[in-house]
């Protein structure tokens, strides 16, 4: 009976809703459905370093005082219109634009522009213990703690309403580069007001509010995020109305979800000849800094003795590990930084395979009948490393071959994160995604001391004259000397071994023909401003246009 | 060479005996009997028999299709999967894996079941009232839900899938038994050796078990086909058999990833669980045809 | 009735404290302490754990400890959920909806196509649609549910892109969470696009529902069959076929609606059965249900998720089944008089 009154109801709706259908673009020529890895930890980029949250906050929510532009990635203005640098380099001015409006949300309205009090609650929050917003959330700021940022800023200076200064305590090659990363994000401190007198000072990271080309709408934990364009954006606002990220952690889920034209646009596809055979799907790559590693946990017999460790870095077999994990379409690490860096050092000791050599290093340190260990391999693609379990698997088999078992562990993504960093593991599969181009973007946050502290050097190695010989690299601007610096510490690595670097790979990602625009940012990151959808019926047009006239690819706007 | 009978006898047939006697005469039936003693033989000496290492890659043969396909190698029949494995080994030590632990698991549970159901069965009142209430609450629980239930306890692995699925069985068994325990007391034949005498537990030894002996196995192909699919389904979302085992729902999950551009890896083991399932469940109808059978007689 | 009625509650009750005593002893089980077990509070500063502990009162006996872990639940406080640190209660509450709801689709399926079905084997018994159809039948709980499903994604979703392979509905359409029920809610929306919005959940639930479908359905072939096999053979079939009635009336009058009686029974257990294979299902589809999310906490060892939801979920199952052995009570006074355990 109750399908019958549904039946009628069903139809009412089709009649009612059927009218104000025409003249419109349809829903889906207005939406990008992206289809993630997995879910963002927060919505505020300041707070982590891992790239899955990065990709779903930084470039769609928010907006930094200066950015990284172009095919030479040259720092070019956001919010501040200009900046400049004092001689000695200790003094940094930033000039703000005077039209930058915050996301009007349902739980937030904003009432003024952006100012120079916003981007002092940025920075404050993270540089000042005593700051009541400090300490929501947990306190932890990895980025900036791992790079020195609060030690290096010992007072930002509001000169009037758009201008602000930032006092540094020497100069440092990396601040600006620093300041343009996707973590250095400004938010609003009218809102962080509000929060305060409504005593719901956590929303801050799970409501955010920013400048960026869309605002946060809907998000459903493990399932979807839902953006809306901003249509105040100071720039020329997004093209589509909506983006809908679509979390599908399986890769096998994403690449259906892709094939049966579910998501316009899909993160780290699988099965790449799979995509490239059909004609309505395109796949991409960009080369993104990164790099895969084997880590080790220092704290964790018998990864405390470097003679095990080196044991192990000559028992993997990288070769078949690209050969496998990346298909070959990956380039080998011989140490942290890509040999595209200028500070990679041709004279690096590479690490052969040599089992041999393994097996005798380890009977030396006492280990001659092996040893049990946990692997812990991350559960989902990252584009350092493409299928971590199948990596864990041929690590197995060839630690296997020095009398080493190894048992392979993986959590859901987030929750592995977590343990991680409270150091429950004795060794891991990771990786890093660079930030900015600077070498120390590689040196530092991976292995320093202070990355130690904070959990996100989760081998919590930490090396007094390998820590000296980076912090010495950074306060030099003699680009000779920094290499000699950087030769240094790649030494050092080499000999004790904290992390095995397996390899530099490129990001990929595949989307369906009628997406237009640019998404994959050069450093790791992803950037919807500029995605917009051809329609079906212009699309058709475009067509027969171009038969007789030369091919206009340009974006068909769908506004 | 024929024996002289010293006395006329006529020969009853055990109800087993009769049970298989009908059992026989259905082609399809038998059919399945040999593919279920086939499975058996292969989940006994398939480890010795697989051509190749099921754990231990070939990394110069990633991805070979299937003998047939054009592309494929006659050593790796079957193909191999993205660590290079054989397939077809890995698929026979599966045998072992998913089909023998899952018979090992019905016998275990068959035995306590049998053992409780029938002491069950000799209790009355409050026991019995508790006992009654306990297994409604239990069997209206799915079997694969309580096993997951288990393996939530005790953690993933295939050893605690393994007993997961014992302890799931059991209140099977017990309802089963007790309820034909029962049955079979209400009989004449059985009154009559209780009036001469015997004690319950020789009544149950001598009188009944023979005579519930098909009824129980009617009952543990069905717990045989409910065990296989509990194994894999449970492998086959990571909570039972781990990442290098070859049971077969780790197998197809382990292809998933190559769905796409392997889908033997995904077809193959698949097909396993289907004939182990079918194969299972033809034995478990002509069991039960048999005893239809023989009861109209 | 009323005897009827009062040993079915007291079957309730006893299940209700099994199944608590169940739940509140997984805490002790589980590895980790037992009041982060209990309430999932793993970030919870020195000053916030006496509070729990407090709240928990496990400084008395473990009796006093169990009434306050039932006062918790009763109250609707399940703990929070380890991994999202949010309320497993109102996750619940958002999640199970959607696991009823494929789960009623497929029942209605498998109970539309099965007993029909099962019908028509009886009526042709032992003749060659009979076997057919229990052959194909048997074929049906032969396969495994997570491979069916797979291979249902890749004919109808890639090969012949009919069917959308997962979620409950196409993501671009914004549809509030009013009841948890996909269907009514679109209903109660006011999106502009609420008649694309409903075709499309349709699109979204057929694939789902029919793969779970496929088990059920063949137990109610069989189920169906046998009822009607003994229906047909009772006195007053033969009665009524002895008076002249034509084949057709005799079934369509009499047969069908008495042996219907007999399947209702029967529905109740299979809800449960369905519920389990739906929750394989929902990780496949990747549908939004409970089945998914229970999944998804042992992956974690997200212990109070895990003790919660298969609380909340045998209690729905338990509830399911004494509603049907109600209905049946209601539609045959012969069954009011069986006393439990008897099947």
């Amino acid at each position: 009976m109750n399908n019958l009154k549904l039946i009628t109801l069903l139809l009412f709706c089709f009649l009612l809703s059927a009218c104000n259908e025409e003249g419109k673009l349809s829903l889906s020529e207005r939406s990008v459905i992206y289809c993630a890895e997995g879910s963002p930890e927060t919505f505020n980029p300041q707070l982590v370093t891992s790239g899955t949250t990065i990709d779903a906050t930084s470039n769609q929510l928010y907006d930094r005082l200066i950015t990284y532009r172009g095919d030479d990635n040259i720092l070019s203005p956001a919010i501040a219109k200009s900046w400049h640098v004092t001689r000695d380099g200790k003094k940094v001015t930033f000039y703000l634009r005077k039209d930058i409006t915050f996301h009007q949300t349902d739980y937030f309205t904003p009432t003024r522009p952006l100012n120079a009090d916003d981007v002092i609650f940025s920075f404050e929050r993270i540089l000042n213990f005593a700051h009541p917003y400090h300490l929501v959330s947990g306190g932890n700021y990895p980025f900036f703690q791992d790079v020195g940022l609060n030690d290096l800023i010992y007072d930002i200076e509001k000169i009037n309403e758009h201008t602000v200064r930032f006092h540094l305590a020497q100069a440092d090659n990396s601040f600006l580069a620093n300041l343009a990363t996707d973590f250095a994000i400004i938010l609003s401190a009218e809102y962080a007001e509000q929060l305060t007198k409504l005593k719901k000072q956590s929303d801050i990271d799970t409501h955010p509010i920013g400048t960026g080309p869309f605002k946060l709408k809907e998000y459903r934990v493990g399932s979807l995020i839902r953006f809306y364009r901003h249509p105040q954006y100071w720039q020329e606002p997004a093209k589509i109305d909506q983006l809908v990220f679509d979390i599908t952690p399986s890769n096998t889920g994403r690449l259906t979800k892709l094939l049966a034209k579910e998501c316009d646009v899909v993160a780290y596809p699988i099965a790449h000849e799979k995509i490239v055979q059909h004609e309505d799907l395109s796949l991409e790559a960009v080369t993104a800094l990164n790099v895969g590693y084997f880590g080790f946990n220092i704290n964790k017999a018998p990864f405390d003795n470097k003679l095990v460790r080196q044991a192990i870095s000559y028992a993997i077999n990288k070769e078949t590990l690209l050969e496998t994990v990346y298909q070959g379409k990956a380039e080998m690490a011989d140490t942290l930084i890509p040999k595209t860096s200028w500070a990679f050092d041709n004279n690096i000791t590479k690490q052969e395979f040599n089992p041999e050599l393994a097996k005798s290093l380890l009977n030396f340190a006492g280990y001659s009948d092996g040893f049990t260990m946990d692997l812990w391999a991350m559960p989902i693609q990252r584009p350092y490393n493409p299928n971590a379990i199948t990596m864990a698997k041929l690590i197995q088999s060839d630690l296997k071959k020095i009398n080493i078992k190894v048992n392979i562990i993986s959590y859901e993504w987030s929750t592995f994160l977590q343990r991680l960093k409270q150091g429950e593991h004795q060794a891991f599969l990771l990786g890093w995604s660079a930030d900015h181009p600077d070498p120390d973007n590689f040196f530092t946050p991976i292995l320093s001391c202070s990355a130690a502290k904070t959990g996100s050097n989760t081998t919590f190695w930490c090396d007094r004259e390998y820590d000296d010989t980076i912090k010495k690299a950074l306060h030099t601007t003699n680009i000779k000397q920094r290499k000699k610096y950087y030769a240094q510490a790649m030494a050092i690595l080499a000999e004790e071994v904290p992390v095995i670097p397996i390899a530099h790979s490129k990001r990929y990602q595949a989307r369906g023909e009628n997406v237009v625009g640019d998404i994959l940012a050069p450093f790791g990151g992803i950037n919807f401003y500029q995605v917009s959808k051809k329609s079906l019926y212009l699309e058709r047009e475009e067509r027969t246009n171009n038969r007789q006239s030369t091919k206009n690819n340009s974006n068909t706007g769908v506004n | 060479m024929a024996r002289d009978k010293i006395y006329l006898e006529e020969v009853f047939p055990s109800p087993f005996i009769q049970l298989w006697l009908i059992f026989r005469k259905t082609p399809v039936a038998m059919l399945g009997f040999s593919c279920f003693l086939f499975l058996i033989v292969l989940a006994i000496f398939g480890p010795f028999l697989a051509p190749h290492s099921p754990v231990e890659g070939q990394l110069d043969m990633l991805l070979l299709p299937p003998a047939w396909h054009i592309d494929g190698n006659v050593t790796y029949l079957l193909g191999t999967d993205e660590l290079g494995r054989d397939m077809l080994s890995r698929l026979m030590y599966g045998t072992s894996l998913t089909f023998g632990l899952s018979f090992i698991v019905v016998i275990i549970s068959l035995i306590i079941g049998v053992v409780i159901g029938s002491l069950s069965a000799l209790t009355t009142g409050l026991k019995s009232s508790f006992l009654n209430h306990f297994l409604d609450v239990i069997l209206s629980i799915p079997s694969l839900l309580l096993a997951i239930i288990i393996v939530a306890i005790l953690g993933p692995g295939i050893d605690n899938t393994v007993w997961a699925v014992v302890l799931v069985l059991i209140p099977q068994f017990i309802h089963t038994t007790r309820y034909a325990v029962k049955e079979e007391f209400r009989k004449d034949y059985v009154l009559a050796s209780r009036l001469d005498g015997a004690s319950p537990f020789r009544v149950l030894y001598y009188s009944i078990f023979p005579n519930i002996t098909d009824r129980i196995m009617g009952q543990a192909t069905l717990a045989q086909s409910a065990a296989i699919l509990d194994i894999a389904t449970l492998g086959f979302l990571g909570l039972g058999a781990q990442i290098p085992l070859p049971e077969w729902g780790a197998t197809l999950a382990n292809g998933l990833d190559l769905f796409y551009i392997a889908p033997w890896t995904v077809y193959l083991p698949g097909l396993a669980i289907l004939f182990a399932v079918v194969a299972t469940n033809l034995v478990g109808e002509g069991i039960r045809h048999a005893l239809k059978l023989r009861k109209e007689r | 009735m009323l005897i009827f009625t009062l040993r079915r509650l007291s079957l309730f009750f006893f299940t209700m404290l099994l199944l608590t005593l169940l739940s509140f002893s997984l805490n002790f089980l589980f590895p980790g302490e037992t009041i982060i077990n209990l309430t999932g509070a793993i970030n919870a500063t020195p000053s916030q754990l006496v509070e729990i502990n407090e709240a928990y009162q496990t400084h008395r006996n473990i009796f006093w400890q169990y009434i306050t872990y039932l006062k918790h639940i009763a109250s609707g406080d399940l703990g929070l959920s380890m991994a999202s640190q949010s309320s497993i209660s109102t996750e619940i509450v958002n999640l199970l909806p959607a696991t009823i709801e494929l789960s009623l689709v497929a029942l209605y399926i498998a109970m539309l196509v099965g007993i029909p079905l099962g019908f028509i084997a009886a009526i042709k018994h032992s003749k060659f649609t009979d076997n057919l159809i229990l052959s194909v039948s048997m074929l049906g709980y032969s396969i495994p549910v997570f491979w069916l499903g797979l291979l249902a994604i890749l004919t109808f979703s890639i090969s012949l892109g009919w069917l959308p392979s997962a979620g409950q509905i196409s993501l671009l359409f914004e549809i509030k969470p009013v009841t948890g029920i996909q269907f009514i809610d679109i209903l109660l929306s006011d999106s502009p696009y609420k008649w694309q919005a409903f075709s499309d959940a349709t699109a979204h639930i057929i694939l789902p529902a029919c793969v779970i479908a496929v088990a059920p359905t063949t137990i109610f072939i069989r189920l169906a069959r046998t009822s009607m096999i003994e229906v047909l053979e009772t006195s007053y079939i033969r009665a009524a076929s002895a008076k002249g009635l034509t084949f057709r009336q005799i079934i369509f009058r009499h047969a069908i609606r008495n042996s219907l009686i007999k399947i209702i029974r029967h529905v109740g257990l299979q809800f449960a059965n369905l519920i389990t294979i739906a929750m394989v299902t929902e990780v496949i589809f990747s549908w939004p249900g409970i089945g998914r999310w229970l999944i998804e906490s042992i992956y974690q060892r997200d212990y109070t998720a895990i003790e919660s939801g298969l609380l909340v979920l045998s209690c729905f199952i338990f509830v399911v089944h004494i509603l049907t052995d109600f209905i049946y009570a209601a539609l045959n006074p012969l069954a009011r008089g069986n006393k439990y355990g008897a099947r």
